[in-house]
């Protein structure tokens, strides 16, 4: 009697081992889109965790969005099924003019995009650097499209190299008011913070406000040592 | 042959026997109620009417219901600590409240188009198949379906803007072509319109004088005082952004010169409640801050309650009392302690001579702390409301004494400083045989415990075992009271310039709370947005505001040294200086960001309307995408 059960279970055992590793029905997608969000062939530094592009494609059963987040030195990339795609710039989402008008995107294998895109303001000739017990940034804003005003610009600290708005250990912002006349270059002054004092390096980087805009348009991290 | 004859008076007798039973294969079910009989028996719709007051969403409430779905069924207490009134200090798989990187788009999302529709198949039912109902009565029950239909109206357009007004049953004909039941988007400042015509339409209608678990002429007047206020608000705030949040076709956004007919609505309405009304601001217990704790939550006697959500029957009560009592004077085994009161509304509430809130913890010229004889001693002559929303150090609950110190400071001569010692568990003794960390914290990590070193008493039941599991609390939530009706005028009457008449409405209500006759005499916006802060903490009005006088993306503004958008303690701690006798056995108060709380609240513009899911984009082309998204 045992042994019948004990050869019965082990046969069911080996039926569940040798069936278990059945592969799943569904390749996994196996082409890549990546590109960047240019402007003037340069990518457009944005926020980390805040821009998304919408990727769309017809002719499936479930229609839903394929949300590409934007890294913040403008990159992205998505793994992808081979086909034909449509990438939407959402409207409102980036600091640049809004564009619904979607671009054809034909995946296969490895594919490269570039986005492009038009900002309100581009940062030009920024530098910054430690003075006394500050950084100082010196750069200058350009108007590419004058729809909307310019409401401030920011100097953003932090530890890592992910800097802006929301990361951050210390910021200061000048208002359009306080900068005035944006054709000259702006300069912005601020303390180190007691969590980087101690620090060998750090990373800064500018961010410039549209008004009306929720994101700001940003410079590459710029390492302070 | 006899055989055949026995047969045949078998089959005869019994066709003759079952024949006569009439209707054999048409009879009434007994497991399904017909159109006609429900229609026509008050019972049966006033048990309909129950169910749909029941599924009036909340975006906070006491219960435990989170169903954004078709059914739209919200009511969700753990909701209270998403924004900067609280955070959250419960069971820490949930601490995701204290890290929302950001506001999701789909975040309020309701579109509980389920519940519409029971309403308007409800009241064409009533109207083709209530022939026995008396008018009188058709006309009731027809009246409060609107209003339910206008709330949920009110709670669709504060979310997602326009919404499709949809007023009729839409039936599918089976053409294959669906178009005509395709609605677009009306206009935000539609469903506005909509929401006070419908009150006008039905307020005489509606009968249930004296309910406040029903509606009545002035529950429907309450409903049009804040949705008016909501329009005006928009109207003006949104276009006085750099760049007003609109849609090209108006389903978004309000033209600015509607403001002043709107908030004109909201005042009306308002003074029609407070003149008229049977409704008086609570005053019967003579200590002000007892009085408004009561003004929430007692029940007996109680006139300043307009409209709320009772749970009576025993099964229907509910867990908040149990979730969110104070930990040191919890009477279960487990729980507590989940939402705890931010530092930040706690500093909202003034002083009683009209000073600005902020809690004196050091002196001016901050080189030392300011010492206090006991822990209750920081909070002394604050807005008395500060005592009926918030249970702070020392304050007392159900007759006991809350203790809330997280350890003590030990004066270090060496290092000229002195030494925080917190104890790793709660209800601990330091060496010198005095309490370490009280019963009720605070402390930075346990869960359970408040990590802002403070707790909620509004809505906490203050009776015997109710914040038990057995036994549970049958605590109200309230939709609509007189003090929110006051604010809602003083508000509207300041927008319109009349602010003599908005002062009336304002010191009303500071005078209940403690400060003097006419305490104010200038009125900003800013303080009414403060006194509605403090008035109407934890009743679900704090997103709400911010989202329609368009600030919540400025005070949320994601940026972690923003002291609105972070969420903030305070610790008090014993002071150990032998020698030192105006500072040793004294009590000290450190302010911090909360240990447990990590993101700073972060609200952008694409919050300002709920995205709609992109299932219902797919069915309805006519509607199109809220900004942003």
């Amino acid at each position: 009697m045992n042994k019948i059960l004990s050869s019965a279970f082990i046969a069911m055992l080996l039926c569940m081992l040798v069936t278990g590793c059945k592969k799943d029905n569904f390749e996994k997608p196996s082409s890549t889109l990546s590109g960047t969000v240019v402007y003037n062939k340069e990518a457009v530094g944005v926020r980390s965790n805040g821009v998304q592009l919408e990727l769309w494609q017809r002719g499936f059963q479930l229609f839903t969005k394929i949300p590409v987040h934007v890294g913040q030195d403008g990159s992205f990339s998505a793994s992808l099924f081979d086909g034909n795609y449509k990438l939407v710039r959402l409207p409102g989402n980036g600091p640049w003019i809004n564009n619904t008008d979607s671009i054809d995107i034909t995946v296969n294998g490895n594919t490269v995009v570039e986005v492009p895109v038009q900002p309100y303001f581009i940062i030009k000739n920024a530098t910054a650097a430690k003075a006394g017990t500050g950084v100082t940034a010196t750069f200058s804003i350009e108007r590419v499209n004058a729809s909307q005003p310019l409401e401030s610009a920011s100097l953003y600290l932090a530890k890592t190299n992910i800097v802006d708005a929301v990361n951050n250990l210390g910021s200061t912002t000048l208002s359009a008011d306080a900068i005035g006349d944006i054709t000259g270059p702006v300069t912005i002054n601020v303390t180190i913070p007691a969590a980087l004092t101690g620090q060998s390096f750090f990373y800064v980087r500018i961010g410039v406000k549209t008004a009306g805009v929720a994101e700001r348009i940003y410079t590459q991290p710029i390492k302070i040592e | 042959m006899k055989r055949l004859y026995i047969l045949s008076l078998i089959t005869g007798s019994f066709l003759l026997l079952t024949g006569c039973m009439k209707d054999w294969l048409d009879r009434e079910p007994r497991t399904i109620l017909s159109d006609e009989q429900v229609w026509n028996d008050p019972k049966q719709i006033t048990a309909l009417l129950a169910n749909f007051y029941d599924r009036i969403p909340a975006e906070s409430g006491l219960t435990d219901v989170n169903n954004d779905g078709a059914d739209g069924r919200l009511f969700q207490w753990r909701n209270m600590a998403n924004y900067d009134e609280a955070m959250w200090s419960g069971q820490s798989n949930e601490d995701g409240r204290n890290n929302i990187t950001s506001y999701g788009f789909g975040s309020w999302y309701l579109w509980n188009y389920t519940y519409i529709r029971d309403i308007n198949l409800a009241l064409e039912n009533i109207e083709k198949y209530g022939i026995s109902l008396p008018d009188e009565a058709k006309k009731q029950y027809s009246a409060e379906l609107r209003f339910l239909r206008a709330l949920n109206y009110f709670n669709l357009v504060k979310r997602m803007g326009g919404v499709p007004l949809v007023t009729k049953q839409l039936i599918y004909d089976y053409s294959g072509n669906v178009a005509d039941l395709q609605q677009p988007r009306a206009k935000e400042s539609e469903i506005y319109d909509f929401i006070g015509s419908e009150v006008d339409a039905i307020k005489d209608q509606l009968g249930n004088a004296g309910s406040n678990s029903r509606a009545n002429k002035y529950t429907a007047l309450a409903l049009k005082s804040r949705a008016m206020l909501y329009a005006g608000s928009i109207a003006k705030y949104n276009n006085l952004m750099p760049v007003p949040i609109t849609t090209p076709g108006g389903e978004v956004g309000i033209p600015a010169d509607m403001a002043n007919a709107y908030y004109q609505k909201a005042l009306d309405a308002s003074k029609e409640i407070i003149n008229s009304g049977p409704y008086a601001l609570y005053r019967n217990n003579p200590d002000p801050g007892e009085n408004f704790y009561e003004a929430v939550t007692k029940k007996a006697t109680n006139r300043e309650v307009i409209f709320v959500k009772d749970f009576l029957y025993p099964t229907r009560r509910h867990w908040f009392s149990y979730d969110n009592i104070a930990r040191g004077i919890r009477e279960d085994n487990l729980g507590s302690s989940s939402v705890v009161p931010s530092l930040n509304l706690v500093e909202s509430f003034e002083y009683l001579d009209g000073s600005n809130g902020a809690l004196k913890t050091r002196t001016p010229d901050n080189t030392d702390y300011i010492y206090y004889d006991n822990p209750a001693a920081i909070f002394a002559n604050k807005d008395a409301r500060l005592y009926g929303t918030i249970i702070y150090p020392g304050a007392s609950f159900k007759g006991l004494t809350v203790s809330i110190q997280a350890g003590v400071m030990v004066w270090n001569g060496g290092r000229n400083a002195y030494d925080v010692i917190e104890g790793s568990d709660l209800g601990t003794t330091y060496s010198d045989g005095r309490l370490l960390t009280a019963s009720s914290g605070p402390h930075r990590s346990i869960m359970e415990v408040s990590n802002t070193g403070f707790y909620i008493r509004k809505f906490i039941d203050p009776n015997d075992k109710t914040s038990t599991r057995g036994i549970q609390s049958d605590i109200w939530w309230v939709w609509f009271r007189l003090g929110e009706i006051y604010l809602n005028a003083g508000e509207a009457a300041f927008e319109l310039g009349q602010t003599g008449d908005a002062l009336l409405y304002i010191n009303a209500l500071r005078e209940r709370a403690g400060f003097g006759a006419n305490s104010l005499t200038t009125l900003t916006i800013d303080r009414i947005r403060n006194e509605r802060r403090v008035e109407l903490a934890f009743e679900d009005h704090r997103l709400w505001d911010l989202k329609r006088w368009r600030i919540a993306d400025k005070v949320w503004n994601g940026n972690a040294s923003s002291p609105d958008a972070m969420i903030y303690a305070l610790y008090p701690y014993r002071v150990i200086r032998p020698g030192d006798v105006n500072r040793d056995g004294k009590y000290v108060f450190v302010k911090m960001i909360a240990p447990r709380f990590r993101a700073p609240r972060f609200f952008q513009l694409g919050n300002y309307y709920t995205a709609i899911n992109q299932a219902v984009l797919n069915n309805n082309p006519k509607i199109i995408r809220n900004p942003f998204h």
